[in-house]
């Protein structure tokens, strides 16, 4: 069994926008990355295929592989509809790490299904959410917006990670190859943080590690950055601390808890490991814990890269383990606010589903004894349950 | 064997429903409904009676109407029931052949039969039918009739219907203060299936699902046999209180939202227009997104069959229902309800038609008087004994005054 399958660790994309990030996670990896895409086009799973990623197709009954048309509520179906299909896929299976891009139909629909699915499973999630462009359109912008709310409630960990900053080109150049720079960016992050979980070196982080640390998560700074040359420890630091994805540093400042990754080639020194280890750390709170790996990989002489997870969730919280914690279980239902569905293992205290609008009692069954089965009150609407949300 | 007249009541949640039928020699072995009576029903939630007053008006009003229509008076009726209460067990019985030829006699059947009949059951539940499964001699199951053959052991299994004994009582009372006696209750998922099935359903296996505004019953037929039976608390009300909910409208412009536009399938194009509320007293015209209303009501109806699918799979009767799934009620007729349960059965499913029932063929949305006709087929087979429990001829003798 590879270490890959052994790591209990995967990664899968969503939608067009995650399955082309995941894919290229797959091809820079270099093989025997266990690795899985979604989406509800057809075509789009075609490609992603030709780029060695396993794709499914969601909501082939309903949509016909035609893709979701940008409507999220396409996209939730078509998840509703086929999750079952990826439950082979999750053997083993412990933490998933997913990748979409918000502001369109599976991405924006889907991801927040899957993701609710998998807590109901006990898989720990860490969903990494890529947003538009702030030149893309506003609809597009809003609705990306209203699923990093619901992402926010079932995701046990979530990076936000807006496109603006994951690219510093020039303003004219194309959206389609600005999208790609993006998406390239996010993808070696992603590569690195994967390389550095499954593939030893001579200081190893640990799957369990990031599984502890996803639960315990919340919201997560996700960053990169590489130097190369003279100097290139200090230099490496210096561009993590600007890193536009971790706020300018802001994001580690505040951090509960931070893994570390150094990629680098043989020549890495003892000396550069330490003083990156000390910048990072004077980025960061003094009680602030920080785990740390590395990679060695011999294309990488003279350079080094360091990927960065700032999560807001403490150490102590991490450390907890999941063992303690409730699996699948809903929280109990209350009067007044009867849903709060898929119950956090962790992190930070959470409101109720987000609804565009309408009410969320019981209605007419106010005051009738209620149907229950498998610790749901089925006289609360099915759609409130379920945290769909409604067009208006 | 000339059957009286037949009346069947049923106190919906929605609808309460009397009716009038008869199947003698005259009739061709087919049940003739000679008077059909329908009221709003008020005051039932969940099939459970909330507003005694209110469900006692009804029972009277349709009542009312029956009699007019087939031109008698009624005394006393058949009453279907129904409710999250209700539920199943099963019971088996063995008895050793004691014969020297070790040939089943009929001393045995009936005495494996009595034992299976003693279904352990908490006080406060009522049995309302039992059924008897096919025989097992020795190690050979599957026998319909073992009479006359040879084996050393004869085993029996029983399904037995029961539910609350309260609940089943206080419908009971309501219609005695309607001034209508009852005289048996039946299951009303189980009466419906009585109505829309054929012989070779029953025998391919089938499961009708009854869709009715506060539950959801289901009754699973194989090798002709009820096999599985049980209810679900959730039914049509629950979609028109979640469009209710969903748009912050009044139940009665919900309900009537539903029956115009409700749809159980997200679709494309109907969905993308927008649908209009009209204005009424106290009421602003609006307009709420048709996607919307598909996806509050497709996510309700996803929900209640695939309960349903997780019931029919625990109970291993799946793999059973070679005719597929054939939906009754009111709530049958909500538009392509069929396609989602073929989807997630991956069965084929349609919406009952009335079989051996004349007398029905104007009404709408006929497979809504499933359970009320079939009630009447249920007498009509517990008159002639064959029935699901012991037949009830002796209450017939003043059903009626004519």
């Amino acid at each position: 069994m590879s270490q890959d399958m052994l790591s209990g660790l995967l990664l899968l994309g969503v939608g067009g926008g995650g399955c082309r990030l995941a894919a290229s996670v797959a091809a820079a990896y270099g093989g025997g990355l266990r690795a899985l895409g979604v989406d509800t086009d057809a075509m789009s799973n075609r490609e992603a295929s030709a780029d060695g990623l396993t794709c499914l197709l969601l909501g082939g009954a309903r949509l016909a592989g035609q893709g979701a048309g940008g409507d999220p509520i396409k996209g939730r179906l078509a998840a509703q509809d086929d999750f079952e299909n990826l439950i082979p896929h999750l053997q083993g299976v412990r933490t998933v790490v997913l990748v979409a891009c918000l502001g369109a139909g599976t991405g924006g629909g889907a991801t927040p299904e899957i993701i609710r699915a998998l807590h109901g499973m006990g898989v720990a999630t860490f969903c990494v959410a890529m947003l538009p462009f702030s030149f893309e359109s506003e609809a597009r912008r809003k609705a990306a917006e209203r699923v990093v709310s619901l992402l926010d409630e079932h995701a046990d960990s979530l990076a936000v990670v807006p496109s603006d900053d994951l690219f510093e080109g020039g303003a004219d150049r194309p959206l389609e190859e600005a999208v790609r720079a993006a998406e390239a960016a996010l993808a070696s992050g992603v590569t690195l943080l994967w390389r550095l979980l499954t593939r030893p070196g001579f200081i190893r982080a640990d799957p369990e590690r990031l599984h502890a640390q996803v639960i315990g998560g919340g919201a997560c700074g996700f960053g990169a950055a590489a130097a190369s040359g003279p100097e290139r420890a200090a230099r490496v630091v210096q561009s993590l601390g600007r890193c536009r994805l971790l706020r300018g540093g802001e994001r580690l400042a505040k951090a509960g808890s931070v893994l570390l990754g150094i990629l680098a080639g043989p020549d890495l020194r003892l000396a550069e490991v330490g003083a990156i280890m000390g910048a990072v750390k004077g980025l960061c709170r003094a009680d602030c814990p920080i785990e740390m790996g590395t990679v060695l990989d011999a294309g990488y002489e003279g350079r080094v890269e360091v990927v960065a997870l700032a999560f807001e969730g403490g150490a102590a919280r991490a450390s907890e383990g999941r063992g303690e914690l409730p699996l699948i279980q809903e929280p109990p239902v209350a009067e007044a606010f009867p849903i709060q569905p898929g119950g956090r293992k962790g992190g930070r205290a959470k409101g109720g589903s987000k609804l565009a609008y309408g009410a969320t009692g019981r209605g007419k069954f106010q005051n009738v004894e209620p149907t229950m089965i498998d610790g749901q009150d089925l006289d609360v609407p099915t759609y409130v349950r379920r945290g769909i949300l409604l067009e208006r | 064997m000339a059957v009286p007249l037949l009346a069947a009541l049923e106190i919906g949640t929605t609808r309460t429903v009397v009716c009038v039928g008869e199947a003698g020699t005259d009739t061709g072995g087919r049940i003739r409904v000679t008077g059909v009576g329908t009221y709003q029903t008020t005051g039932v939630r969940k099939a459970q009676i909330m507003e005694v007053d209110h469900v006692k008006v009804g029972i009277e009003m349709a009542a009312r109407q029956a009699e007019k229509a087939a031109d008698v008076s009624i005394l006393e009726v058949m009453l279907a029931t129904s409710g999250g209460h209700i539920q199943t067990a099963t019971n088996s019985g063995t008895v050793a052949i004691r014969s020297g030829d070790r040939k089943v006699t009929k001393e045995d059947i009936e005495e494996v039969n009595e034992i299976a009949n003693a279904v352990p059951l908490d006080p406060d539940r009522q049995i309302l039918h039992t059924i008897s499964q096919r025989f097992t001699l020795d190690d050979q199951p599957g026998i319909a009739n073992p009479l006359g053959m040879g084996c050393k052991m004869l085993s029996m299994n029983l399904l037995a219907i029961h539910g609350v004994k309260n609940r089943i009582t206080n419908a009971t009372s309501v219609a005695k203060l309607a001034h209508l006696d009852v005289v048996d209750v039946a299951f009303s998922g189980l009466c419906a299936s009585l109505a829309v099935l054929t012989p070779e359903q029953k025998q391919n296996g089938v499961v009708v699902v009854d869709l009715g505004g506060g539950t959801t019953d289901y009754v699973v037929y194989s090798n002709s046999t009820v096999i599985a039976a049980g209810c679900i608390a959730v039914g049509g009300d629950h979609v028109t209180n979640d469009i209710a909910l969903a748009f912050s409208i009044p139940l009665n412009r919900a309900e009537e939202v539903k029956r115009a536009e409700g749809c159980a399938w997200v679709e494309t194009e109907s969905g993308a227009r927008r649908v209009t509320l009209a204005a009424d007293i106290g009421f602003e015209e609006r307009q709420i997104s048709g996607i919307a209303l598909q996806t509050v009501i497709h996510a309700r109806m996803d929900e209640v069959f695939r309960l349903l699918r997780t019931r029919l799979d625990e109970a291993g009767v799946l793999p059973h229902l070679g005719a597929g799934l054939v939906l009754t009620g009111g709530g049958a007729y909500l538009r392509r309800l069929t396609d989602l349960g073929q989807r997630i059965f991956g069965l084929p499913c349609r919406i009952g038609q009335l079989v051996n029932v004349d007398g029905l063929e104007g009404v709408e949305q006929p497979a809504s008087f499933a359970t009320a006709a079939g009630l009447i087929e249920y007498g009509r087979l517990a008159y002639e004994g064959k029935g699901l429990l012991t037949p009830i001829k002796k209450f017939f003798k003043g059903m009626f005054r004519i």
